[in-house]
């Protein structure tokens, strides 16, 4: 538990070093995925679907809010339902403008989950979503989840009847035009996984918000239960053949990644828990604080006996390179007269600038602190 | 010489300015009740064209069922029932809308007063920095 509290802290300082080159690598990433997805699934139009076309998406993306990848995701795929067949591209365009009008406009800032949502269906393992849902957000992330459910399926659907769409003319066309909005609306399986991560969002997102002792974890094993209860029953009642084994997977993948989630963003330590009682002229008080686990990033200290064979090498020693800080500790300490020449380098205002601006964000007293 | 609390309230001003200010003092020109009504009859507006598109795609995947056996008397029963729907929905997203924007209001305008309040003392310290011999 230990090491993984230290490693929490690494990657916590590690992303507040360098969180805008993450933040970017991961959009890209996602853009990689999500455009890659979609051309493999609907690539109808040749053009939009070569691998050009699949990482320039995800390079133009990632400079942009997400609200532009959602956007361009839509765009994409209606361009191959055009390809494929024009009424389909504009029942899917109703569909999307039906979801804009009745939820993104509110919060456009929130449309990104709903790629995360249909994502996870495309890579089978549905069931993380509600527990990430729950865990990190609010009972309105239901919306994008099901909304992101509702996406994917249609894509599915036109994928699964692509062939007979192709061909349609006439009035073949408007029976597929008929049959598809019939699927879409009217799909038993659709409805029962939307269902499913509604209820399995919001049995997680209510645990998750009790006072109880280890509420994150009773979450996340609540609402992986709690989706593949509803699921598999749904399966049988409703005689679909959603397989069983991505149910099971993705719902122990989902508990797997809500306690991982616990430890990176929740972890306190139950046993230190104190209940106090208070009143004031209105109110009595029953406070349960539970403190948080603090751990700090041991750090490894090179300490050079002999300053000789820096000096006859040349080069810094390999021991004190694996570390940052110790090695420009080391640094500090042999190469004092080298830090002094530097030093008259820069200008006053520099150093008093850097001066205020640590002591302001604490890293003079973390500094103390270390040593 | 630089001087900590005020590249700490340039930083603050900075940071405001480029993740809000535009669209804060947009709204912040508009009183609380006008905003508020403005932007619910816009979503009032777009619920309808929703509500439409929605009906649409309805009747297009059960056309056929509906239309066998239709009776004047089942049409103005079927029209009834979108009718109520569609004033639920209304009601709803009216109240919806109406909360949102007023908080949405409020929370712009704290933000823009705050804005104000640090570029006057920004200019207070300039002046008196100014006046320094």
């Amino acid at each position: 538990m230990s090491n993984l509290l230290v490693l929490r802290e690494r990657l916590r300082k590690l992303y507040a070093a360098y969180s805008v080159y993450i933040l970017k690598v991961l959009q890209f990433l996602l853009g990689l995925v999500l455009f890659g997805v979609i051309n493999s699934n609907v690539g109808f139009m040749k053009m939009a679907s070569s691998v050009f076309c699949t990482i320039g998406l995800a390079v133009i993306c990632t400079f942009f809010p997400m609200i532009v990848m959602v956007l361009a995701a839509a765009a994409l795929i209606l361009v191959h339902f055009y390809a494929l067949s024009m009424p389909i591209a504009a029942v899917s365009l109703v569909i999307f403008l039906i979801m804009y009008i009745f939820y993104f406009r509110f919060t456009p800032g929130k449309a990104w989950l709903i790629i995360i949502s249909a994502l996870a269906f495309a890579l089978k393992v549905p069931f993380v979503v509600p527990v990430i849902f729950g865990l990190m957000g609010t009972p309105v992330w239901v919306v994008p989840a099901a909304c992101g459910t509702i996406a994917y399926y249609m894509v599915h659907f036109v994928k699964a009847s692509s062939a007979a769409l192709q061909g349609a003319g006439g009035e073949s066309m408007y029976e597929s035009l008929m049959s598809f909005t019939r699927q879409v609306l009217i799909s038993r399986e659709m409805w029962l996984m939307v269902l499913t991560m509604v209820i399995g969002t919001l049995v997680v997102n209510a645990v998750r918000t009790r006072s109880v002792d280890h509420a994150w974890k009773v979450a996340s094993a609540a609402g992986a239960v709690a989706c593949v209860v509803i699921s598999a029953a749904g399966n049988v009642v409703l005689n679909l053949n959603y397989p069983y084994v991505i149910i099971v997977v993705s719902a122990v993948l989902g508990l797997l990644i809500g306690l991982f989630l616990e430890v990176m963003f929740f972890s306190v330590d139950y046993s230190r828990t104190e209940h106090i009682q208070f009143e004031d002229d209105e109110y009595y008080y029953y406070v349960k604080a539970v403190p948080k686990i603090v751990v700090s990033v041991p750090e490894k200290r090179v300490k050079h006996i002999t300053g000789q064979q820096r000096k006859e090498g040349g080069e810094p020693e390999p021991e004190a390179e694996k570390g940052g800080k110790p090695a420009k500790d080391a640094e500090r300490v042999s190469g004092k007269s080298e830090g002094t020449d530097a030093n008259k380098d820069r200008t006053t205002d520099e150093i008093l600038l850097t001066r205020s601006l640590s002591k302001e964000l604490g890293l003079d007293q973390e500094g103390e602190k270390t040593e | 010489m630089l001087d900590k609390k005020r590249i700490r309230l340039m930083a603050r001003t900075a940071i405001y300015e480029k993740e809000h200010a535009e669209e804060d003092v947009k709204i912040s020109t508009y009183y609380k009740k006008d905003y508020a009504s403005l932007n619910t009859w816009i979503t009032l507006i777009w619920v309808t064209v929703g509500y439409v598109l929605l009906v649409g795609i309805f009747l297009l995947c059960t056309a056929d069922s509906i239309m066998e056996g239709l009776t004047i008397v089942k049409l103005i029963l079927l029209a009834a029932i979108a009718l109520g729907f569609y004033l639920v929905l209304l009601i709803l997203y009216g109240i919806g809308a109406g909360n949102f924007y007023r908080k949405k209001h409020g929370r712009a305008k704290h933000r823009v007063k705050r804005y104000y309040r640090e570029l006057s003392r920004l200019e207070k310290m300039y002046k008196k920095e100014k006046n320094r011999p």
